[in-house]
């Protein structure tokens, strides 16, 4: 055993490699091949020019035997920067996953409170509960919301059934079921981080306001709520940045109003085989979000610190 | 018991038309079928200085938290002020804890800590910044005014609580083991500064604590408790002097206990056949007891004379050899075994600085105490 670690370690010693550079080399390596290097040669197609071929665009770099040339072409973000259509899909997207993660937290935190405050059996059980619909399809449970949400769907039938309404309500592609969906698929994003930064709130120190004359709800404000923030804030993070460039949820139960940035991207790929565009769409995306993930990093960092 | 009871001045405890700020009435709190506090009955009066005594889990902190509101009693009352504090939650209490682990809000300075209770109360916010400036400045921590807790150490955090329990002046303040990570000399500038502010703001202190010196110089009652039950009251002097049980005796300050058989019960004395001691222990006053009963003879280590002659008395006189010498400055320790092989502990005051000869090691010395420097229990 010792033997043969010795004679790893030396291989590796060989190579210039210590154990440390090798664990701190694998998630580099992962980040550079499934990260770095697709982004770069997304970053490329943005900068190319669509064609009728295969791949659907023309090569940056030319080689007539004597020269190359390089080809930037900087029209596709000039393109999305006119048309209108790209920059309110954009901010479209940002108001949907905004809402979406404050609803998600309007609805988490208590929900995160309870379960980091119940006894032990009840807990398990309860968390159990909030991973549990990760084991069945993402696309099935939305599919499950359509039959929820559409006009003979169950919430309409069970509505008229009552007599509390008449004709069936539209809520399936809108707006409104989007939000559902996100929400109901993001929510436990939001939960987890929450719960892991209740269930540390020493007990103690809710006791000591109360002690100091805090009702409950003064202690809510000054001291659960700032000793939360971290987790709210990785909680709004989990919800907010994935939410801008979901595909899914909008395409299935938004309606063709519902122009959320990841449809786009999904048209010009696919529909319009526009590969460049698309391209850029996406490089604009990430580089928009990386402002807002920014803010909301080093506001948790500044959380962080305060405790 | 017809021992000699001290003589006391008079004091809010000792009259009968009193009332108490503090009434404890039969409290008992179980967790599940532990029994945390058990059929505890105190009364607490208006302007004490109270410490509850006892070892490490023996319910002190339940019993606080108890008056604070914070666990609400499985049986029996607790009134302060006149007032039933059934159903009353923690914020409306006349009461302030200072806690065990301190409680401070990691996320709030020094000073915001400290100004919490009073914003809360609605003060000014001018008010409380002087409020909490004068505070600051009596515990010592002006200068860590805008210190996170965790910039502090133990000893100041325990004072940033200690500032933070004081600063509303309540009623009742409640002290959970104080003074417990403090260094002696601010421990006892602490002690002192308790002791002016109880006596100048007329505020009432519950103050728990495992430390019996603490209790001792601090207080104007001690209770002590164990195993959930107070089984003591009364003021220093007499918790010391006239312990009711061996546990009492033997948890407050250091004792010798010998076992004794009531051979002799007279009106003004009785004598206890004690084989540990190796003949008869004459006490000088009359206890109650019957004959043959088995009682136990409590003495404390400084109310034995250790000499190398045999001293000049009738009663009470041992011979044994010197295992131990523990020179402590003010006085001296020794450990004596008996020729029963029972060991006592002696102490001796170091009246002169340098002794002609001192006693030592292995040699054989005579003991001695007087007919009522014990303490007889039936317990
Ligand atoms: N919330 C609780 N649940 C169960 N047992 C408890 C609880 N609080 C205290 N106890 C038990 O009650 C006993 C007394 O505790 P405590 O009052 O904290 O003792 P101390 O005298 O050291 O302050 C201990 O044995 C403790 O384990
Ligand atoms: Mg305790």
């Amino acid at each position: 055993m010792t033997g043969a670690r010795r004679v790893t370690e030396s291989a590796l010693g060989r190579l210039g490699l210590s154990g440390r550079a090798l664990v701190v080399a694998v998630p580099l390596v992962w980040l550079l091949v499934f990260f770095l290097i697709p982004f770069l040669v997304v970053a490329k197609i943005s900068l190319s020019e669509v064609t009728i071929a295969r791949p659907p665009y023309l090569p940056l770099l030319e080689w007539d035997g004597l020269r190359a040339t390089l080809n930037l072409n900087f029209e596709n973000y000039a393109y999305l920067w006119n048309d209108p259509l790209y920059g309110n899909a954009y901010l479209f997207s940002v108001r949907v996953a905004f809402v979406s993660a404050t609803l998600a937290l309007l609805i988490g935190f208590p929900m995160a409170y309870y379960i980091a405050r119940s006894p032990e059996p009840r807990r398990t059980l309860l968390l159990t509960a909030v991973i549990l619909p990760f084991w069945t399809s993402f696309l099935l449970r939305v599919y499950a919301w359509q039959g929820f949400l559409r006009s003979n769907g169950v919430i309409n039938n069970t509505l008229i059934s009552l007599g509390i309404i008449d004709t069936p309500i539209v809520m399936l592609q809108t707006d409104f079921a989007v939000y559902i969906g996100i929400v109901y698929t993001y929510l436990p994003f939001m939960i987890l981080p929450l719960y892991a930064n209740l269930v540390k709130l020493d007990d103690s120190l809710l006791e000591a306001s109360a002690d100091l004359g805090g009702r409950p709800v003064a202690t809510f404000f000054y001291v659960t709520l700032p000793l939360s923030m971290p987790g709210i804030i990785a909680g709004f993070m989990l919800v907010f940045v994935p939410a801008i460039g979901e595909f899914v949820i909008p395409e299935l139960l938004g309606g063709p109003n519902t122009l959320m940035i990841g449809r786009v991207l999904w048209n010009e790929f696919f529909a319009n085989r526009d590969w460049p565009v698309a391209s850029a769409v996406a490089i604009a995306m990430l580089v928009v979000l990386v402002v807002p993930i920014m803010a909301l990093r080093s506001a948790q960092a500044r959380a962080e610190e305060k405790r | 018991m017809s021992q000699p009871q001290p003589s006391l001045a008079p004091k809010p405890w000792l009259s009968s038309e009193a009332t108490p700020f503090v009434r404890i009435q039969k409290v008992t709190k179980k967790f599940g079928d532990f029994t945390a506090v058990d059929d505890v009955s105190l009364d607490i009066y208006r302007g004490e200085l109270f410490c509850l005594l006892g070892g490490s889990g023996c319910g002190k902190s339940t019993l606080l938290r108890m008056l604070a509101g914070f666990e609400t009693p499985t049986e029996g009352r607790i009134i302060i002020d006149g007032q039933d504090m059934a159903g009353i939650a923690p914020y409306d209490r006349p009461t302030n804890m200072m806690f065990q682990s301190y409680a401070l809000f990691p996320h709030m300075t020094v000073e915001a800590n400290v100004a919490y209770g009073l914003l809360r109360e609605g003060v000014r916010k001018a008010e409380a910044r002087e409020r909490v400036a004068e505070m600051l400045r009596m515990v010592q921590l002006t200068q860590f005014a805008r210190r996170k807790p965790h910039q502090l150490s133990g000893g100041q955090r325990q004072r940033v609580a200690l500032a933070r329990a004081l600063v509303k002046q309540p009623k009742l303040l409640l002290l959970d083991e104080p003074l417990g990570a403090l260094d002696k000399k601010l421990r006892e500038e602490t002690q002192y500064e308790l002791i002016r502010i109880q006596e100048t703001l007329g505020v009432t202190f519950i103050i728990v604590t495992h430390d019996q010196e603490e209790a001792m110089t601090l207080s104007t009652r001690i209770g002590v408790m164990n195993a959930g039950e107070i089984v003591q009251v009364g003021e220093p002097p007499e918790i010391y002097e006239f312990p009711k049980s061996r546990f009492v005796a033997d948890f407050v300050g250091s004792v010798n206990i010998f076992p004794g058989r009531v051979v002799e019960d007279e009106p003004d004395f009785i004598r206890l056949d004690s084989p540990e001691m190796g003949g008869t222990i004459h006490v000088g006053h009359g206890v109650s007891c019957t004959l043959n009963q088995q009682m136990w003879f409590a003495i404390r280590p400084e109310k034995i004379t250790v000499t190398r002659d045999r001293p000049d008395a009738e009663h009470n006189v041992v011979q044994g050899l010197v295992e131990e010498v523990l020179y402590m400055g003010n006085l001296t320790a020794f450990r004596i075994r008996l020729d029963s092989g029972k060991t006592i502990r002696a102490t001796r005051a170091n009246l002169s600085r340098q002794e002609h000869e001192p006693i030592s090691w292995d040699e054989r010395v005579w003991l001695h105490w007087g007919d009522t420097s014990g303490v007889v229990l039936a317990q």
